[in-house]
């Protein structure tokens, strides 16, 4: 580190190269006294010292709220979001998804959170003017085989989806070679995952990452006993992914399963979750999302995907639908209230119903 | 003059060379002189100048300097003190119930500390208090502005105009209640962009980010005096990875706390920082508790935690040196941080319902 550049008396930047001191943040993780004690220097300049290394590293001025609110450009603005290609699904986010941060999906099997996922990897190839974000998308699969067969249907199917985009702005668009797959099944490929969508992000290629599913990661490795080795695992892959989406801008999409809260056998056993199905039938809907607090506590925002039986569900809401009728619930959101809307999955994709 | 050598901002190595030397006051080295200082104790003589002059800066300016520094100590008399802390403004929450447990409100100089499961409602109450302490002096406000460090991300501007404008609402419908010359002169600067343009926005990354800014917090808020509200949303996000070494983790926000409180009394601003809940498991079952370890517990003075019965949302006043441990219920409405059931409008004299939730003077009550 070269102390030369940072404003400093020629005293303190002999004493920090007498020192030993390599980075700023060495400096900072040491309290006034123990600086003192290290440097040997008065309080005054370590005083001196601690402001201008601070300064430097905060270089960027203040910013006020107000500046925040009219903040329009595209690159910048937090009122840009990612269009989830459906207008309604669309109000029920006030926009989309938030372009920073950490985005969670849970639902019981078949409720339809890759039927999102897969809609939302080719939102985000679109023109920023169409909710999209013009470049591509990572999928990390855990646990299944990714549905290729099925984003081809949604390929060939976009323009009756997005009828309010062009027909010649969806042909141009390549949805194929944007989307990058890869399988990760437990957690050092993961890591290695991880290290690699950097790259990824660095060059632009890519502005959405869904990992489908977080929850599958973690199922089988670890016990009730090791519940502190887990929570360090989920609190360091959750600071990187929080990092990364800050850095660069884009979306974080987690996929996660529910298990119903009085039965902790599901957690450690992969085959019982047909068996959970029918046990939540039966004791009513009390399922929570997997992976508990420690991974809440990185979220931004929580949604709930659930199908739900309705008594009026036959007569007018059904009758054009070829699937059942799902719930997209807003958990929690700093943005949000807590608020729900339908949807279907089509055969052109997610459709919600108003 | 008759300050003693131990007390200076010296380098320890130079105090303890001129403690082995038998020099005891400030007025001896003075006496001394550069020469024979640099002789007596086997420094150069330009470190002996610089010496004198740290100590002769240190006599004389010892009256403009702020306590913190060191030596001068305030005195204060308890009864000088407890007008001072009558006299002390408090930031309303909007959810009387909240504010009655408070005492008042969120009160200015005191470190509070809010925590809660993700969900519950903590960043809500901080957009909340970042706009109620712009709130002008005639409708029950401190008038003051508000500085917001984000850890995590979650400041979204859009939720604060809602909440914004649902506030300036509130204070038009007193003022046509009222109709009052100072109430109709305030709203004329009480609007959504004044609002906004006095929360002052810091975005920290990482730990060491929010050390830097932390530092440089004294000196942002000399510039900005009016100041009263300094939020960490939240305090616990950028220290709960990344750290093997938890000695260390304990020892940096020791450091913090310690100059948070002292930002909090100089400038006379109110701390609120967020917490997030984590498993302690016993030997028979587990519980949420506040993160960050027992220690951090010591660091604010109030301690609020928000929880879920079911599906109402429950604030308990866990720890105040004031006021008894309570639990409420609130609610986080598109107008922000509200109470259950609308609060019923008391009667005052000329008051009116935001009025009686400061604290009555003394001096009244002896009238």
């Amino acid at each position: 580190m070269d102390w030369d550049q940072f404003d400093l008396n020629p005293r303190t930047v002999a004493a920090l190269k007498k020192a030993d001191i390599k980075s700023v943040k060495e400096i900072l993780n040491l309290s006034g006294a123990d600086l003192q004690r290290l440097m040997k220097l008065s309080s005054a300049d370590v005083q001196c010292l601690l402001k201008t290394v601070s300064r430097a590293l905060r270089r960027s001025s203040v910013v006020t709220a107000l500046q925040l609110y009219q903040d329009k450009d595209h690159l910048t603005s937090q009122s840009q979001k990612l269009s989830l290609g459906c207008s309604v699904l669309d109000n029920l986010l006030k926009g989309g998804v938030p372009l920073v941060g950490i985005t969670e999906l849970a639902g019981e099997s078949s409720a339809g959170k890759t039927q999102i996922s897969l809609q939302l990897c080719l939102c985000v190839q679109y023109p920023y003017k169409y909710g999209g974000l013009e470049s591509g998308a990572v999928y990390i699969c855990t646990e299944d085989a990714f549905p290729s067969k099925r984003l081809q249907q949604l390929i060939g199917q976009q323009h009756k989806l997005r009828a309010d985009v062009p027909a010649e702005i969806i042909q141009k668009i390549k949805f194929g070679n944007s989307i990058f797959v890869e399988h990760a099944a437990d957690l050092d490929t993961f890591q290695r995952c991880i290290t690699r969508l950097s790259l990824l992000l660095a060059r632009g290629m890519v502005r959405l990452v869904v990992i489908d599913s977080i929850a599958a990661l973690f199922r089988c490795e670890f016990g009730l006993s090791e519940s502190v080795t887990k929570a360090r695992y989920l609190q360091t892959f959750g600071a990187q992914l929080h990092s990364l989406s800050t850095r660069f801008r884009t979306p974080i999409m987690c996929i996660n399963q529910v298990w119903h809260r009085n039965c902790c056998l599901f957690y450690l056993i992969n085959g019982w979750r047909m068996v959970v199905h029918t046990l939540s039938v039966v004791v009513g809907n009390r399922v929570a999302p997997a992976l508990g607090i420690t991974w809440a506590n990185q979220l931004l925002m929580r949604l709930m995907a659930s199908r739900v039986s309705l008594p009026g569900q036959a007569s007018g809401v059904a009758s054009h639908c070829t699937g059942s009728v799902r719930t997209l619930r807003v958990v929690f959101a700093p943005h949000l209230p807590p608020s729900s809307c339908y949807y279907t999955v089509q055969l052109e994709g997610v459709r919600g119903i108003k | 003059m008759q300050r003693e050598v131990g007390s200076l901002p010296l380098a320890p190595s130079l105090r303890a060379r001129l403690a082995a030397a038998g020099f005891q006051t400030a007025q001896e080295l003075l006496e001394t002189g550069p020469c024979g200082l640099s002789k007596e104790i086997g420094i150069s003589k330009e470190e002996a100048l610089e010496a004198l002059q740290v100590v002769r800066q240190e006599c004389h300016g010892g009256a403009a300097r702020t306590a913190g520094g060191s030596g001068t100590a305030r005195k204060f008399t308890a009864l000088e003190l407890l007008e001072e802390e009558q006299a002390q403004g408090f930031i309303i929450t909007f959810c009387s119930a909240l504010d009655n447990v408070l005492g008042g409100g969120v009160q200015l100089t005191k470190i509070t500390e809010v925590c809660g499961a993700p969900g519950v409602g903590k960043t809500q109450l901080c957009m909340q208090l970042a706009v109620d302490v712009q709130i002008p002096e005639c409708f029950g406000g401190v008038a003051g502005e508000a500085v917001f460090i984000d850890t995590e991300g979650s400041f979204m501007v859009d939720r604060v105009v809602d909440i914004a404008a649902a506030c300036v609402q509130h204070c038009q419908l007193i003022a046509e209640a009222q109709q009052e010359e100072d109430h109709l002169k305030a709203l004329e600067t009480f609007s959504l962009e004044s609002i906004l343009s006095h929360i002052y926005y810091f975005r920290c990354l990482d730990y060491t980010e929010l050390l830097a800014q932390v530092y440089l917090l004294p000196e942002f808020l000399s510039e900005h005096s009016k100041v009263r509200l300094v939020v960490i949303d939240g305090i616990a996000f950028p220290f709960r990875h990344d750290f093997e070494d938890l000695s260390l983790r304990t020892r940096l926000l020791n450091g913090l706390a310690q100059q948070l409180i002292i930002v909090a009394n100089d400038h006379k601003a109110a701390v609120v920082l967020t917490n997030q809940m984590t498993t302690r498991i016993g030997q028979s079952q587990s519980t949420l508790v506040p993160a960050l370890g027992e220690s951090w517990g010591h660091a604010a003075t109030v301690r609020l935690i928000f929880h879920w019965d079911n599906s109402q949302r429950l604030a308990t006043l866990y720890k105040s040196p004031s006021q008894r441990e309570a639990t409420i219920p609130y609610h986080i409405t598109p107008h922000g941080f509200r109470d259950v059931q609308p609060p019923a409008v008391t009667q005052n004299a000329g008051g009116t319902e935001v009025n009686p939730r400061k604290r009555p003077r003394r001096e009244e009550e002896k009238q």
